[in-house]
């Protein structure tokens, strides 16, 4: 099919009206340039929001307190609600399922001390499951256990930030694991260390057991927040368990049912969902874009190709009465039209590409990090662009068809 | 080779309908050499046409060496044109960017013959024309008669049985108007059998045998032995 004839006839027809042919070949290129470069763009976005917000782990339901806004069975408004050990007993009996679950305490701005070097961090008082809920990324040691809660274990799991600042250069995880560090005047033993790419807050933190900081820097039974993890649950099914888990809360610490601030129910799978949704939204609104200027590119290329079989009826009748078929005329017509499309369109697809590859390692920042398009992407803008240039030919290859060879034999 | 029974063919022109061929019946043998003659308008092209296989008659028989032609599909009547028809045209109708020898190439493109061959047969043909030099010349870098003989080579490579000319000589002087004549005669004189249609005398008196046209009909055909 692709012989040098055929070669000739599309050099012919792309250099007989070169202006012609460059801007409708520039429209293409641009139509996938704006494509691609824009499908980058929306993947960087997802890249940087994913690093920043996406490590944290999204199935799970927080539960926290406030103060109240509004007055509720006697109870005077600006109340502090608090959730007691009691209270999360009775909270795990309303959930009949628990893929995972921990109770905190957190004392910001706790003094941790090694030796003789000291800062200021955030404790956490936990249970063995935040690990799994915050996706804990361990680079040494163990995490908190059952029997670190039971016998309420003076043990701490220390993130790396509190390890570059406090122990000597360049001590490896596994050499801090097995030291003993003051927290809050106490002395505990590093059992593990952990390291959140990405993550600041986390990694200034330490972990105790959660019954260890109750009863040494509370000495009450009073739980800050509970994270109930909701393991693989649909998102409808999570909205429900957190809708009722509200509502029960609020009976349960009396905060008016209409009072927002009482109790904190947040269900992370939201978050998720609300992400997805935003970059569905964007993965769209790229395609229509550029589909629109695809479109706008193939009428380009339809029209050039009406008026090359316009200029050229009397060639084609010469053709014709020389023994060409109707399929070889229309062959032509669409090859002259696929070359035309797929040649702009992968000088946009390389331009694009480019244009990403070189922007890339300027734009690396909290909510923008390596843009680039996916090969499917690739693939199926080629596809379109084929598909798109047989559509546009064949309008003018039927009207070249059904050219006589004595109409277009006519002189005058 | 040729036999056609009550040819008739008609035009539409707005709602009035122009009848061109009225009933034409005639028959030329295979090695003549046939002028059409006739005033202008009078049906010569339209005949040569249907002849060609280039235009459907209305009704009528057509039948080219023994085979009817009536109904064809395009498609066979491609094939037929390939096969058996060389055609030369008064204004040439060369591929102006295509050179003389890839002009003349082009019948065996749609024949299916490799390059090569092509290539080589072509420059066969164009010798045969005197115009081997100018095989890589454009259209636009020749004369008329140049041209003509460019369009006779490509009507020949084919090989057809039948070379269909409608006024070949119409656009040339006397001088090169000769030349293409001659040049036809000889090919003529080979056995393949040529209709020319033309309005000029001298040509007509260099055929066999001439048949005129009057009101879409065919007037007298009367054979003018030719030595
Ligand atoms: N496609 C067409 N539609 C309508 N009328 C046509 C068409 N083709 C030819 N005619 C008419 O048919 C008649 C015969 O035309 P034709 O071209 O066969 O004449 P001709 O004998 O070749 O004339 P000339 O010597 O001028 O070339 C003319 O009156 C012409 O106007
Ligand atoms: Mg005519």
């Amino acid at each position: 099919m692709f012989d040098r004839d055929s070669w000739l006839e599309i050099a012919n027809t792309v250099l007989s009206n070169p202006l012609r042919t460059g801007l409708t070949g520039l429209s293409i290129a641009l139509g996938i340039f704006i494509l691609v470069v824009m499908q980058g763009l929306g993947t960087g976005l997802e890249n940087g929001v994913q690093s920043t917000f996406g490590n944290r782990v999204s199935n799970l339901i927080e539960i926290r307190t406030g103060r109240t806004q509004l007055a509720y069975r006697g109870r005077k408004p600006n109340r502090q609600v608090q959730m007691h050990n009691a209270d999360e007993n009775a909270l795990k009996e309303q959930l009949d399922s628990i893929p995972a679950w921990s109770r905190f305490l957190f004392l910001w701005g706790s003094t941790v001390q090694f030796q003789n070097e000291q800062g200021s961090y955030g404790l956490r008082g936990v249970d063995p499951d935040q690990k799994d809920l915050a996706a804990l990324n361990l680079t040494a040691g163990r995490f908190i256990n059952a029997r670190d809660l039971d016998e309420k274990r003076k043990v701490t799991v220390i993130g790396s930030q509190v390890l570059r600042d406090l122990f000597p250069r360049g001590t490896t995880p596994e050499e801090a694991v097995g030291s003993f560090v003051m927290l809050r005047g106490v002395q505990f033993a590093v059992v593990g260390a952990f390291d959140q790419a990405g993550s600041r807050w986390e990694n200034r933190s330490v972990y105790v057991p959660f019954t260890t900081a109750q009863r040494l820097f509370q000495n009450s039974d009073v739980i800050n927040r509970v994270s109930v993890g909701t393991g693989s649950a649909a998102i409808e099914k999570t909205r429900t368990t957190s809708a009722g888990l509200l509502s029960w809360l609020q009976n349960r610490l009396a905060v008016h049912p209409e009072d927002s601030e009482g109790v904190w129910v947040e269900n992370r799978n939201e978050d998720a969902e609300m992400f997805r949704s935003i970059f569905q939204g964007i993965n769209l609104f790229v395609w229509f874009v550029g589909l629109m200027t695809l479109l706008a590119g193939a009428m380009g290329v339809a029209n050039i190709m009406a008026i090359v079989v316009r200029e050229r009826t009397k060639e084609i009748g010469v053709r014709k009465a020389l023994g060409a078929t109707s399929g070889s005329i229309v062959g032509q017509i669409v090859q002259e039209s696929v070359v035309l499309m797929l040649v702009s369109g992968c000088i946009g697809l390389v331009a694009g590409v480019w244009t990403l590859q070189s922007l890339a390692p300027y734009a690396d920042h909290e909510f923008f990090s390596n843009p680039r398009v996916d090969f499917s992407s690739a693939i199926l803008a080629l596809g379109i662009l084929i598909t798109v240039g047989v559509v546009s030919a064949l309008g003018p290859a039927t009207r070249a068809v059904s050219i006589r060879p004595v109409e277009a034999l006519r002189d005058e | 080779m040729i036999t056609l029974n009550g040819i008739r063919k008609s035009y539409k022109a707005g709602n009035q309908s122009l009848e061109v061929l009225k009933g034409i019946d005639c028959e030329i043998r295979e090695g003549e050499l046939v002028a059409i003659m006739g005033s202008s308008g009078s049906g010569k092209s339209t005949l040569l046409n249907v002849l060609g296989l280039l235009d459907d008659a209305d009704h009528g028989s057509y039948k080219l060496d023994g085979q009817t032609m009536d109904g064809l599909t395009e498609r066979m009547a491609a094939r037929y044109r390939s096969q058996f028809l060389g055609f030369v045209f008064q204004s040439f109708n060369l591929i102006s960017f295509k050179t003389a020898l890839e002009n003349v190439a082009l019948p065996l493109y749609y024949q299916k013959v490799p390059r090569k061959e092509r290539q080589l047969k072509a420059m066969e043909y164009l010798k045969r024309v005197g115009l081997e030099d100018w095989a890589g010349h454009l259209p636009n870098q020749m004369s008329g008669g140049q041209k003509q003989r460019v369009a006779i080579a490509r009507a020949l490579i084919a090989q057809p049985r039948l070379i269909l000319a409608d006024e070949p000589t119409g656009a040339l002087d006397s001088v090169t108007s000769n030349e293409v004549m001659s040049l036809l005669r000889e090919i003529n004189s080979e056995g393949i059998t040529i209709v020319i249609v033309t309005h000029e005398n001298e040509i007509a008196d260099q055929c066999d045998r001439v048949i005129r046209l009057k009101d879409g009909l065919i007037d007298n055909s009367n054979s003018n032995a030719h030595v």
